[in-house]
């Protein structure tokens, strides 16, 4: 008893109860997935479904498609959400933090409503669902993921560097892409990151944006995940999504911590 | 003077859009109706068991509608409780049952052949049934009800406002002219600062103009009892009485409940779990922390579809029946990193000896905890607790792969649910303003009371 009470007196310990859960509810279910990638419904080893993969020309189309959408959604929430950013940093600007905290709000409402109204406001004027409102709803969600980390870097810039730029001669523009760019870069990449992982992996906001017209592969694993007999390969293809999701976290492990005051 | 000048600038900017807003509402007057589909697959068990059948939106059968004709006047919960092998419905063909009701909304049902695969991908052809809520805008209402002429009223407003503006500019611009070269030069630089700060602004009042564009149309339309967004049929309040006498859709009020306890718990049991995760990590020796951390990272990286899923994989490896329990796991799985993160600094800015001094003065550690470290870190406990509540009402892609088919729905999925039939459930437009309105609040709240801190 005695020897209990000292275990659990080393504040170390406390940590015990929150490992054994995330072993249980995050480590194993992933290792699960790889498991049941490469087995069969009966439990069997197979790597049938992973070569089924390399075949299935829908899987492959809508995968590729997926990365693309997802690489031009953050492109454009690149190229909007930087200026945004860069605007609300400057000295000059006077109440930032009820800007920011604008851009933030839509996310209190949930994004699924957000998107019905989306459709809805395509619909009043006029306008056809199809890429061109994917790729406005996919932006529309994810643009704060963009905006609030390099707003964060960009606020914690060491002004003087600019200043110094200026005193040496640099024009505004100069300024602009030779100090305050490279300076942005870690926002810049944790933005990235932010927004390209939810949206490779997105898989409602597009049916509804599309009327199920257009499929991205989220979609398809959804499809394939809940279907009792083909379970399999829906792990399979949760495990690519995985490995795309592993890579571009570790490409972009930079400086994550500009992300996490999101939210 | 100066404001005022700057209002009608913006005013005189936003005047195209208006006139554009203008002229869509009234093409939308003229077109025959927008059309949803709202058939529900759970409502047909009998021939949809187990098949997907993708349903898309009529849009392009406005013209069937018109020449169809009328066999059997249903009204839609006729037809929801009519027997789907009925003598009627078995011939193949378009065979149409429609109503109207008092707002105007038709409801037709039409049968149409599906090609659908079934468990072996065999082509099977199918019947399908479409239940279309038909809102027939020019004919019931005209155009007095829409909201055309609002559109109009502000093209109106913001075009007398520009021309305002310009004679202004240039009853100044004459004065100036008596000005010296200096003073002229002085005022262009001027001039030129004002104009990047008020495109800068223009910029961003735009973007958010955009981003609000939907939840707007969301908060105008909950003034309306139109079963359908985007449909004007005159103020009213009955959505928001709907709401809070329950009269509402029992899905939604189920769906409300549901949302309010898993977040309830998932923020509690996160908070508890994440402060003393955090107490352990921040104790322990450099590579372990290290590690933990990682581990605590993960369900951060990991987008929604893949905690979901592997979740779902392992209750069905478990054979653990899906519902409120494992959803309430889930959600602490993705919450509790959060907690933990919102922890971690209150413990790093407090001083690490005053646990031991309670301990070495004869405090049991749950004492400690309690009367040392407690009173330090809830604030951090305190931010935690409120990020996992949001997380957790917030959530979609997680909640549905790990509800089950029991018939569990939170806010998310419930709309999604309801999105995917076609209409969504009235009574969530008021609810959704609702919210938005009291965070809006709580924004103020928060900056007035930062500005009083500055200015102390």
């Amino acid at each position: 008893m005695m020897k209990l009470i000292q275990i659990f007196s080393s504040r170390r310990t406390w940590a015990w109860p929150y490992i054994l859960f995330m072993a249980m509810f995050v480590v194993l279910p992933l290792i699960l997935v790889g498991v049941y990638a490469f087995t069969d419904i009966d439990g069997n080893f197979t790597i049938r479904n992973f070569m089924k993969f390399f075949t299935h020309s829908e899987a492959i189309q809508t995968f590729l498609y997926s990365l693309m959408i997802a690489v031009f959604n953050t492109a454009i929430c690149l190229l909007i959400g930087y200026p945004a950013a860069y605007i609300m940093a400057q000295e000059e600007f006077k109440t930032p933090k009820v800007m920011a905290m604008l851009f933030i709000l839509p996310m209190w409402i949930n994004f699924l409503l957000r998107t019905v109204a989306t459709v809805e406001l395509f619909n009043m004027c006029g306008l056809p669902l199809g890429e061109g409102a994917l790729l406005f709803g996919l932006c529309y969600d994810y643009l704060p993921f963009m905006i609030y980390p390099i707003y964060n870097t960009l606020l914690k810039m060491d002004n003087s560097l600019v200043e110094a730029a200026q005193d040496l001669g640099a024009n505004r523009w100069t300024c602009f892409w030779k100090v305050i760019v490279p300076l942005s870069m870690p926002g810049v990449y944790s933005g990235i990151v932010m927004v390209f992982m939810p949206t490779v992996s997105t898989f409602a906001i597009a049916e509804l944006l599309t009327h199920n017209n257009i499929k991205l592969f989220g979609s398809l694993i959804q499809d394939y995940i809940t279907t009792t007999d083909l379970l399999n390969y829906g792990a399979v293809l949760s495990l690519v999504l995985l490995i795309i999701i592993g890579l571009t976290s570790f490409f972009g492990d930079h400086d994550s911590k500009d992300g996490e005051g999101i939210v | 003077m100066k404001s005022i000048k700057n209002i009608l600038f913006v005013l005189f900017v936003f005047s195209p859009f208006a006139i554009t807003m203008a002229q869509s509402n009234l093409t939308y007057e003229l077109r025959i109706g927008a059309t949803r589909d709202v058939a529900l697959l759970e409502d047909f068990p009998e021939s949809f068991a187990g098949e997907k059948v993708n349903i898309k939106l009529a849009n392009s059968s406005y013209s069937t509608f018109g020449t169809l004709e009328t066999a059997d006047v249903l009204t839609p919960l006729d037809f929801f409780f009519a027997d789907v092998s009925s003598p009627a419905l078995q011939a193949w063909g378009d065979s149409i049952y429609s109503y109207t009701d008092a707002e105007g909304v038709s409801w037709t049902v039409w049968r149409t052949k599906k090609e659908v695969k079934n468990r072996s991908q065999k082509v099977l052809r199918q019947n399908a049934y479409h239940v279309f809520e038909t809102y027939v805008q020019g004919v019931t209402h005209g155009p007095s009800h829409s909201t055309a002429w609002l559109g109009w009223l502000c093209a109106g407003l913001l075009f007398l406002a520009g021309i305002v503006y310009s004679v202004v500019l240039i009853i100044q611009r004459r004065r100036e002219k008596n000005l010296t070269p200096v003073e002229q030069e002085t005022l262009r630089r001027k001039r030129m600062g004002m104009r990047r700060h008020y495109g800068s602004q223009l910029y961003l009042w735009l973007l958010l103009l955009v981003l609000y564009a939907p939840i707007a149309l969301i908060a105008v339309f909950s003034f309306t009892k139109s079963k359908i967004l985007g449909n004007w049929t005159g103020f009213s309040f009955d959505l928001y009485l709907n709401l809070f006498t329950g009269k509402a859709d029992a899905g939604l009020n189920s769906a409300i409940w549901y949302t309010v306890i898993i977040a309830l718990i998932a923020a509690i049991v996160s908070t508890l779990l994440g402060t003393l995760a955090a107490i352990g990590i921040y104790n322990m020796r450099a590579r372990s922390r290290k590690v933990v951390s990682f581990l605590n990272s993960v369900p951060m990286i990991n987008p929604d579809i893949i905690t979901g899923i592997s979740l779902f994989l392992l209750f069905v490896a478990l054979g653990v029946s899906q519902g409120l329990a494992t959803v309430c796991i889930a959600h602490v799985v993705f919450c509790t990193p959060y907690v933990v993160l919102s922890v971690l600094p209150r413990l790093s800015r407090m001083n690490p000896n005053t646990y031991e001094a309670a301990l070495d003065l004869g405090a049991t550690p749950a004492q400690a905890l309690r009367m040392v470290m407690l009173p330090e870190l809830w604030p951090g406990m305190l931010s935690g607790f409120i990020l996992a509540l949001t997380l957790s009402v917030d959530d979609f892609g997680v909640t549905f792969f790990t509800k089950g088919s029991g018939g569990l729905e939170t806010l998310s999925t419930f709309i999604y649910s309801d999105a995917r039939k076609g209409g969504l459930t009235p009574e969530l437009r008021p609810l959704f303003t609702i919210i938005l309105i009291v965070m809006l609040a709580v924004l103020i709240y928060i900056n007035i009371r930062n500005s009083k801190q500055e200015e102390k």
